[in-house]
């Protein structure tokens, strides 16, 4: 295990790595069926999505059960724009909507979080549930803007004319995705690596030092919860790009939750894990469908489980999880080790000397 | 006759060992003392007694093998123990905290008495029976949590650094009522201070920690006259 | 004005089936530290289960006791076999933890019943009674009656037995109860059984109007938490009141203001919830928290 992290940090190795990626990004839907594209343009569509997510749950430590209705925010700003007759020319017509698909569910999600930052963290939850709640019946109402509850269905990013002959619409769909995702992903990274990143997870930590070494829990706050929008929003528009279709389903509740779990399966306040989690929420229904369409639900539920008491670093901890593992049932002495939940100690009666005022202040929902 | 034994007793937090082999031994009405400085492991040693932290070596009460039991086991053998910090149910009315430290028992008359007693020992509580624990001063909140411990009719007493956060004067009320305890109903007890004077007036036997070991040891009056503990306690 | 009546006793009974949810809510974060999304998947397998026995043959009332047995035990089992050890830990991973256990429980039910409404009878029967020109169903007055006694008998069991004593004891400082010999873990998981019959009285009392299927008390779980933390989350009445106020809101806001309608009026609660927590951080009835640095 100690070789593979000390070729993982090896430059030369990641800019190999990187390098495939690329390449197989690149050459994948050239060789795939319709299909296939689809999903894979799908598992980037709630990458970023889930990202977004990360960004506000995984890293500032604000749970958000409302990711679904920015994601139907920004399919349906999409959806709406492509269809009109707007005044501007058609070349700039996929360009400006994928700005406002940006800026819109952002401008949203900030007025909600002014309103609510200030909540404590389960109340600040209950807003976020409400958004698909009232979203969904608001979707149904406009439906001159909306489609109503069928739905809009468009046809839009078909492949340009000087792609004729060797790109097919789906391909052309993906790239644009895949190129849109690629972009998110490094402005995610870069925030996350940077003073915003460090001050969100001071937040998360422990909100009392973040005030005192001046960090307002309540600006990171707002700030991470516009990005999510931001990213949802963003998550929308690639959505009705690869599926075509939007309705108030789209804003679903049930998907939101689903997106959550995919986060702390793939691996929370983790760019990597984000992926890995994108993947499991598209692949996973659909692979437990092929099996028994009744028991989606309750394989994805054990799942969550499962990651949560074994390897609750998420997917992405697991390489790191399996050593540990080994290292301890090898005896050695182990090192210092992340907290599991599974190793602390199981009655409430056996703890360490923390006091319980502590845990006091936690127990009252952050 | 033994009423409480430990034999090479160790203890940790995770993997981090902080006693490294404690004994000693509480007969039957005696008080016993554990002194040292902040850290040396008094409080590790109550834990230990009581089944809060993984603990190694043997702890035998009244014959029984009491190593590694749960907490509400070892109190349901008769050992109540007063927690640094009080451990007040701050939710709750003081009539409910000491209601709560009579859980194991049920002679309802008996319970009326103790809580008396308790009333008697502590007068400030009286005062204070109906309100919630919270309210109470850090005095007050340390009287009740002594009397939740004698509301179990314990057989042994773990009294955890009672004056800890007190006035001088209150932490004297406290240890007054204690002093009174120990002469009226002869409880044995087990009694953790940095205060070596205050743990001095209730003690007749007590040992020194020091880093997770036995420094010294002996009888109140040997240690009183040993140079070491005049230096660090009283001042030369 | 009769009409007004009317929709007020509905939205009284609406918002007890919340109440009974919420005060589930309440117990388990009280007694464990943490919210349980799954608190109405539970109560909706258990729910099932009392289907179950009553199309095996059972009266109706035995299938409701049945089910009653059932859904304590659940609770109990999977408080000690799947939350404890998150239990008094980082807020947000419960709630992960929680949210796993609704997907899986949903699926439990789905793998065994399906996803098809199922009809469930009702306890109380379906006559409307004519209370001078109100008209009100049976089903809506016994569910508020057997809400209110349900209050009582909760506050009866905190206030004046050992166990509700030792409950109480064990939510505040378990460490500290366990000291004076309360049997924690054991309390713990009657505290989680007795939250879940809380759920399935919810679950039997709504399950005629809105048929019994894996998804029938998701938006109920929803209104139950807004009315929980409306309440304040450490009071019991409170969630109960608030869990009435916005039963009747609801169905106020939705007969009498035209733009709202049928199908906006679930905005309401929300939109109000969200006013009173901006003004009283705390909820109607929370005391302050404080937090120690």
């Amino acid at each position: 295990m100690d070789t593979l992290t000390r070729l993982s940090k090896n430059l030369a190795v990641r800019i190999g790595i990187g390098v495939v990626v690329a390449v197989v990004l690149v050459v994948a839907p050239l060789i795939s069926s319709k299909y296939v594209n689809y999903q894979l343009g799908l598992i980037a569509v709630f990458a970023v999505a889930i990202l977004g997510l990360n960004i506000v749950m995984g890293y500032a430590g604000q749970v958000s059960l409302g990711q679904s209705a920015f994601l139907g925010l920004g399919a349906y700003i999409a959806a709406y724009l492509v269809t009109a007759d707007l005044p501007i020319p058609p070349e700039l017509v996929v360009p400006v909507s994928l700005v406002l698909c940006a800026i819109i569910p952002a401008a949203v999600g900030l007025v909600v979080a002014l309103a609510a930052a200030r909540l404590r963290g389960l109340a600040l939850a209950m807003v976020t549930i409400a958004l698909p709640i009232i979203g969904i019946p608001l979707a149904k109402r406009f439906r001159e803007f909306t489609g109503g509850s069928q739905g809009t269905t468009v046809s839009w990013l078909r492949a340009p004319d000087w792609t004729e002959g060797f790109l097919e619409n789906d391909q052309w769909r993906y790239y644009v995705v895949v190129v849109i995702a690629v972009l998110m992903f490094v402005l995610a990274r870069n925030l996350v690596r940077g003073r915003m990143g460090r001050a969100f997870r001071i937040v998360k930590e422990n909100e009392a030092v973040a005030l005192a070494m001046g960090i307002s829990p309540y600006r990171y706050k707002v700030m991470a919860f516009t990005i999510a929008s931001l990213f949802g929003g963003v998550a929308g528009f690639m959505y009705l790009g690869i599926v075509q279709y939007t309705s108030p389903e789209t804003l679903s509740f049930h998907t939101s939750i689903n997106m959550v779990a995919a986060m702390v399966i793939g691996g929370s306040a983790s760019i990597l894990g984000t992926i890995f989690g994108a993947i499991y929420f598209v692949l996973v229904p659909t692979l437990a469908n092929e099996i028994d369409s009744s028991l989606t639900a309750l394989i994805s539920g054990a799942i969550l489980l499962a990651v949560l008491f074994l390897v609750p670093g998420g997917l992405v901890s697991l390489p790191r999880r399996i050593a540990q593992v080994a290292r301890r049932l090898g005896g050695r002495r182990a090192t210092a080790t992340p907290q599991n939940p599974s190793d602390e100690a199981r009655t409430p009666g056996t703890t360490a000397p923390e006091s319980t005022e502590k845990n006091k202040g936690k127990r009252q929902g952050q | 006759m033994t009423l409480l034994e430990l034999e090479g007793v160790t203890a940790s937090y995770g993997h981090a060992e902080v006693l490294h082999g404690i004994s000693f031994r509480v007969d039957e009405n005696e008080a016993f003392g554990i002194l040292g400085a902040n850290g040396a492991g008094k409080t590790t040693t109550l834990r230990a007694i009581s089944g809060m932290v993984a603990t190694g070596g043997r702890i035998t009460f009244d014959g029984t093998d009491i190593t590694g039991f749960r907490p509400d086991k070892v109190a349901a053998l008769g050992i109540a123990h007063v927690p640094e910090g009080r451990g007040t149910l701050g939710d709750l009315s003081v009539r409910d905290n000491l209601r709560v430290g009579a859980y194991r028992r049920s002679d309802r008359a008996g319970v009326a008495e103790d809580i008396e007693l308790c009333l008697d020992l502590f007068p400030n509580l009286r005062a204070r029976i109906g309100s919630n624990a919270s309210a109470l001063s850090g005095g007050e909140q340390q009287m009740l949590a002594v009397s939740r411990a004698i509301m179990a009719k314990p057989r042994l007493i773990l009294l955890d650094e009672a004056s800890l956060g007190l006035a001088p004067s209150t932490a004297q009320t406290v240890y007054r009522a204690i002093k009174r305890l120990r002469s009226e109903q002869g409880v044995a007890m087990v009694v953790v201070e940095q205060n070596a004077m205050l743990a001095f007036s209730v003690v007749d036997q007590a040992i020194v920690l020091e880093t997770g070991a036995t420094s010294l040891t002996g009888s109140r009056d040997e240690l009183l006259g040993m140079d070491e503990v005049r230096r660090a306690y009283l001042g030369g | 004005m009769a009409y007004f009546i009317q929709l007020v006793i509905e939205g009284l009974a609406t918002g007890s089936i919340y109440g009974a949810l919420a005060l589930a809510i309440v117990l388990v974060n009280r007694a464990t530290g943490l919210i349980n999304f799954a608190q109405g998947g539970m109560a909706v397998l258990s729910t099932f289960v009392a289907y179950a026995l009553y199309h095996a043959g059972a009266p109706l009332a035995l299938a409701i006791l049945g089910a009653v047995v059932f859904a304590f035990v659940l609770g109990a089992a999977i408080e000690r076999i799947i939350v404890r050890p998150f239990e008094r830990g980082d807020p947000d991973t419960a709630v992960v933890v929680t949210i796993g256990l609704f997907v899986l429980i949903g699926g439990v039910a789905a793998f065994f019943f399906g996803y098809e409404p199922r009809q469930f009878p009702s306890f109380f029967g379906l006559e409307t009674l004519d209370l001078g020109g109100v008209f009100v169903s049976v089903r809506s007055l016994g569910t508020i009656v057997v809400l209110a006694l349900v209050v009582a008998l909760l506050q009866l069991l905190f206030r004046g037995t050992k166990l509700g004593l030792a409950m109480r004891a064990v939510a505040d400082n378990p460490q500290s109860a366990s000291l004076s010999g309360l049997p924690v873990s054991r309390l713990l998981m009657i505290g989680w059984g007795l939250a879940s019959v809380l759920g399935v009285i919810a679950g039997v009392l709504v399950a005629p109007q809105l048929f019994v299927s894996p998804g029938m008390l998701d938006f109920v779980l929803v209104y139950a938490l807004a009315a929980a933390i409306l309440g304040g989350l450490d009071s019991p009445l409170g969630a109960v009141v608030a869990a009435w106020f916005i039963g009747v809101i609801e169905n106020l806001a939705g007969a009498y203001i035209d733009v709202i309608g049928n199908d906006l009026k679930i905005a309401v609660p929300f939109v109000v919830m969200i006013i009173i927590l901006i003004v009283r951080p705390q909820g109607l009835f929370g005391r302050k928290v404080v937090v120690r640095v």
